[in-house]
């Protein structure tokens, strides 16, 4: 039963964002980034990436901290997974209809991981028959996933493996967890502090990655990262500073991982695993290898 | 017609070839194929060489394509004096310095120094780099014209170039598949504007441009992508103001008969897609 579950999460499907200051944070979503600011409810903004309703929610409640949406496969799944979680010491909440709608999903269970990273695991997140159609041609093509700080690796690996995630592949202790075909769709990142590293967005090529770095470099948006080129995954990167010290990020090619079963890979902490193209992240702690080189 | 059927090698002065030597082997990523006491023999591929430093003047500078054999040879020198161009005729001496059969020189209407070489000398062993740039080969010049309009009707007329593309006036002109082996670049005088070595993929493109930062060679352009051969590109000052490319992803020429050269404006996205802007390289010059 459990090993048939084990694909039941299906897809990292949101993220949801405290901001300080909505305007300034929505700004930068839609006329910078790309995004297609799509609704407003409840001193929340929704934003769409790609063919589902949305995937951003940029939220001016600062005691709700924000979330990452997680989609089950079904109602069932959702509560199989919710009693797993229950039984191995992580508390799960039934989500209450206003909380669902301004999740603009049917059902939901709220969960944090072994960090207190809240998690919303959904159940039938909206999609949207329009197509997306951005203020700003980025060449954004889907919400992709999302790197998470990590205080606490091994039980945040226990929360992770319930849902269904497996490890692809280890960069020191950064563990890149796999969900469907792609080599991942959660990257965990061990940290001083818990929270969302990144929200990274697939865009179509190379072309796209570099039109935007030399975008933001005109408008002088800081690039924390890039290009560059994760060694594990063969991702190409561009990770930019978002409102209220959160990273936005463009990504293109990851490495699609076939049926066919294989070994996590450990690569050594060092700078060139992270980006062998030569990148280093100056700003970023979780993002370097503090001395350098390994 | 001078049939040229590719570039072949540059030759270089250079004041300091010890500097040349550590620029062309830490730097751009060359094979040492020789080293003499006034000289230095560069290897990109398998050809024997592709660049040659000698000491000297640095204005010093000298493109070579190759032709078929030296009945062709004879008819291009020929055909270069009928035309009032002063013509040189290689010595055996020359030659081999060159590592070729035989060869002309002479100067381009501009007043670039040009040889045209028969059988460049290739190597059994394979190329092999000091440094992993990537290199798979010297491909193209950019290089220097007083009068662009002038200079194409020699290279097309007088020589066997098509224009693949044009960015205002400026002609991108190809002499075998190969999207463009020479372009024209509008400047004051005679010179090489740039060298181009092809890598193998965008990896080393943007690869060298981290290592080359961290070396401190000036990065004068890029990484970027030119929107008529497709390439992706990074420029990067050598030296004696000596300007080297690498590129990958150069567009070949389908179907010969029907190509038609396109018109791009003469503006930075026509040499960038990207948006990366030149920075101390400097653009042809619509009105110089």
């Amino acid at each position: 039963m459990s090993s048939a579950l084990a694909s039941l999460a299906t897809s990292i499907c949101y993220v949801r964002l405290a901001v300080r200051d909505l305007d300034a944070g929505a700004r930068f979503a839609s006329e910078i980034f790309g995004l297609q600011r799509v609704a407003q409810q409840d001193g929340d903004i929704a934003f769409r990436s790609d063919s589902r309703f949305r995937t951003v929610s940029l939220v001016s409640d600062e005691a709700d901290g924000g979330s990452v949406g997680v989609e089950m496969w079904d109602e069932a799944a959702l509560e199989s997974i919710s009693q797993q979680l229950n039984e191995a010491g992580f508390p799960v909440r039934r989500a209450s209809r206003s909380e669902c709608e301004r999740r603009y999903v049917e059902a939901a269970s709220l969960v944090r991981d072994g960090s207190g990273n809240s998690i919303d695991l959904v159940v039938r997140p909206r999609q949207s028959g329009r197509r997306y159609f951005p203020s700003r041609d980025a060449g954004i093509v889907q919400f992709h996933g999302v790197g998470l700080r990590t205080i606490d690796s091994a039980r945040d690996l226990v929360f992770w493996k319930i849902l269904g995630a497996r490890v692809s592949d280890w960069v020191g202790d950064i563990a890149y967890l796999q969900i469907d075909e792609q080599h991942h769709r959660v990257a965990l990142y061990p940290a001083a502090r818990s929270g969302l590293l990144y929200s990274a967005f697939e865009v179509e090529g190379l072309d796209q990655i570099m039109q935007n770095s030399y975008f933001m470099q005109e408008r002088q948006i800081k690039i924390l990262q890039g290009p560059g080129r994760e060694s594990a995954s063969h991702q190409i990167f561009l990770h930019l500073q978002g409102p209220d010290g959160s990273i936005f990020s463009y990504v293109n090619g990851m490495t699609v991982l076939g049926e066919k079963p294989r070994r996590p890979r450990q690569f050594p902490f060092a700078n060139e695993s992270l980006c062998n193209w030569g990148s280093v992240s100056a700003d970023v702690p979780e993002l370097r290898v503090a001395d350098g080189r390994a | 017609m001078i049939q040229l059927k590719d570039v072949s090698y540059v030759r270089l002065g250079s004041p300091d070839l010890e500097s040349a030597e550590t620029f062309a082997t830490g730097c751009l990523g060359l094979e040492i194929a020789e080293r003499g006491k006034k000289t230095l023999y560069l290897r990109s591929d398998d050809r024997a060489h592709t660049l040659c430093y000698s000491e000297g003047d640095p204005r010093h500078q000298t493109v070579g394509f190759e032709i078929e054999d030296e009945d062709d040879l004879q008819t291009a020198a020929a055909t270069l004096e009928a035309l009032g161009h002063h013509v040189h005729a290689g010595t055996a001496e020359e030659a081999e310095q060159r590592k070729v059969k035989a060869f002309i020189g002479f100067r381009d209407p501009t007043g670039n120094h040009i040889e045209l070489v028969v059988r460049p000398e290739r190597r059994g062993r394979r190329y092999f780099a000091t440094r992993d740039a990537g290199i798979t080969g010297f491909s193209h010049i950019g290089l220097n014209s007083t009068d662009p309009v002038r200079d194409e009707r020699f290279w097309t007329q007088v020589c066997n170039a098509r224009v693949s593309d044009r960015i205002g006036d400026i002609p991108l002109m190809r002499v075998n598949a190969i999207h463009h082996t020479i372009a024209l670049v509008r400047a004051p005088t005679a010179g090489i504007q740039h060298i181009n070595h092809q890598v193998e993929s965008n990896d080393d493109v943007l690869r060298s441009y981290y290592v080359l930062n961290e070396k401190r060679v000036p990065i004068v352009f890029g990484p970027g992508r030119h929107p008529t051969s497709g390439a992706r590109f990074l420029y990067f000052t050598g030296p004696d103001d000596m300007i080297f490319e690498y590129s990958v992803g150069v567009d070949e020429i389908e179907d010969e008969a029907t190509h038609r050269p396109r018109q791009f404006g003469f503006e930075p996205s026509s040499f960038c897609m990207w948006g990366a802007r030149p920075a101390g390289m400097a653009l042809p010059d619509k009105n110089a």
